[in-house]
């Protein structure tokens, strides 16, 4: 299989024939001809697409296909990585991500992430949502800071009457929310979360779900699950990843198909991404 | 090839073959059903209508496992797709089973009305017309044949025809009281069938959507459903 033909859809609806859809929401985030190398390997290679406002992207793809790897891209993660190298742009509100003179640190307090795994400071609940802001000079009220972040991460009902007990105390889907919550508190801009829910009980999950719905409405989301349904449920818009393997047996993460949720799971354009969504590999 | 879900995959292979079954079932209903009635075969038309309980019965069962296999498989793509047109198609054909027996149910109203040949003759076509148009539809279902469905509408059309040309029979009888009442029941008779047909276009339209993605009555007006072939994967 060669470069062109993995060549990828963009379109937003409206955009099929050429025409602009004037109902699209603000690009927050662009990925133009991303490549991502691990040294001399290559993980990711030619992924075009845009991160629009309020919206929840979903990426999906089987293992290896690159879509963490392209999500670690958009605050700079693969920075913590020595051998990591980031071909193409990754631009922010059309800022280049990697600019020489943009700071990481403020990256990814504009770009926040959510992990696989809830991982709460070993610190009380009160302390890890003020953790953050403490060190970028908030000068407002943290206690109105801490009650607002929870709220928003539809935790504070739960401990608003002991945010001086551990955090490591409360409960998986509890401390992801907290987690969600310790994010927000930085006041960012875009949410990512590597397979947030996939360490939590289906109760758990399923309030993550609904709590993305909800914070949609502030910020940008981008999701990475291996949960096709859970995609299907919680996002505006899917890419589909795949993986490529080069008669050399290189394997590199390429983007298949990005569109609307609803037309990616009822009447996806590409072979490959109808394939995987019903279960049919080869 | 690897089929990571075939297990699902058999359970709608066999929800389909299911669906299709039950459509040659109710096309031979209808066929029975209009020959009963063009001979006057009243216990052809009784043996029509105890039909009618197996082809319930059968409908039934499919919608229990359709919803059964929603709620657990939650197909996607193409496969959600199949089970829309097997959930759709299933109520169709549940549909021209009840035309079948109130066409049957005719035999016994009009029994020792004065009959007219050439609107029996016309009725009988109509019933051709509109079993071919089944037997299409389902045809194009299992072939996956955009263009067969697509092919549906302008058989439709020749049906309207021949019932227009029946109506205008109905005034040959108007010296007969009796004669005319056979022939007003008889309109309507032609009408069921044509609504069978237009069951058959509406399983048409699944199919096209099963194919193309494109969900659409073939009749708006916007559109001309032959672009879908253009548009044919």
């Amino acid at each position: 299989m060669d470069d062109e033909e993995m060549t990828v859809e963009t379109k937003t609806p409206g955009e099929e024939h050429g025409q602009a859809d004037p109902t699209a929401k603000e690009v927050v985030l662009s990925l133009e001809d991303l490549g991502v190398f691990y040294g001399a390997f290559q993980a990711v290679r030619n992924v075009t697409l845009p991160i629009r406002r309020n919206e929840v992207t979903a990426f999906i793809g089987p293992s290896g296909c690159g879509k963490s790897t392209v999500l670690r891209c958009f605050n700079r993660m693969n920075d913590l990585i020595e051998s990591a190298r980031v071909e193409g742009s990754v631009r922010y509100h059309g800022v280049d991500l990697y600019g020489a003179d943009v700071d990481p640190v403020e990256v990814r307090r504009r770009i926040g992430m959510v992990f696989q795994k809830p991982n709460p400071f070993p610190k009380s609940i009160y302390d890890n949502l003020v953790f953050g802001p403490k060190i970028a000079g908030y000068r407002g009220d943290l206690d109105d800071l801490v009650e607002e972040s929870l709220t928003k991460a539809a935790l504070w009902g739960e401990v608003k009457d002991k945010l001086d007990q551990s955090a490591l105390a409360l409960s998986g889907g509890q401390q992801q929310r907290l987690c969600i919550a310790r994010a927000i508190a930085t006041s960012p801009d875009v949410l990512l979360m590597d397979e947030p829910a996939s360490a939590l009980d289906p109760i758990a999950t399923l309030r993550i779900e609904d709590l993305m719905d909800e914070l949609k409405r502030d910020y940008t989301i981008v999701i990475v699950t291996h949960n096709m349904q859970q995609a299907a449920r919680v996002s505006d818009r899917t890419a589909f990843f795949t993986v490529d393997v080069r008669e050399n047996g290189q394997r590199t993460g390429v983007l298949v198909e990005f569109d609307d949720t609803p037309k990616i799971f009822t009447n996806p354009e590409q072979r490959q991404t109808e394939d995987y969504i019903t279960g049919r590999f080869g | 090839m690897t089929d990571t879900r075939s297990n699902f995959h058999q359970q709608l292979e066999q929800l389909e073959a299911e669906v299709l079954s039950m459509g040659a079932y109710a096309e031979q209903m209808l066929a029975d059903a209009v020959a009963a009635l063009v001979t006057s075969d009243a216990a052809a038309a009784s043996a029509v209508i105890a039909m009618d309980d197996d082809l319930d019965n059968r409908y039934l069962e499919v919608e229990r496992t359709w919803l059964e296999t929603m709620a657990l498989q939650m197909p996607v793509a193409s496969d959600l797709r199949l089970m829309s047109v097997v959930l759709h198609t299933n109520h169709s054909l549940e549909r021209i089973g009840d035309q079948a027996v109130s066409t049957a149910a005719a035999v016994e109203i009009t029994e020792g009305f004065p009959t007219h040949q050439q609107m029996l003759t016309i009725i009988g076509e109509v019933g051709n017309r509109v079993r071919a148009m089944v037997r299409a539809s389902l045809s194009a279902m299992q072939q996956r044949d955009l263009e067969g469905a697509l092919a549906l509408p302008s058989m439709g059309k020749a049906v309207t025809k021949l019932n227009k040309q029946l109506i205008g029979m109905v005034a040959e009888c108007k010296d007969n009281e009796r004669q005319l009442e056979w022939a007003v029941r008889m309109v309507v008779v032609a009408r069921n069938l044509e609504r069978v047909g237009a069951r058959a276009i509406d399983i048409a339209e699944q199919v096209a959507f099963l194919l193309s993605g494109v969900f659409r009555e073939f009749s708006a007006d916007d559109w001309d459903p032959q672009s879908l072939l253009l548009e044919d994967r």
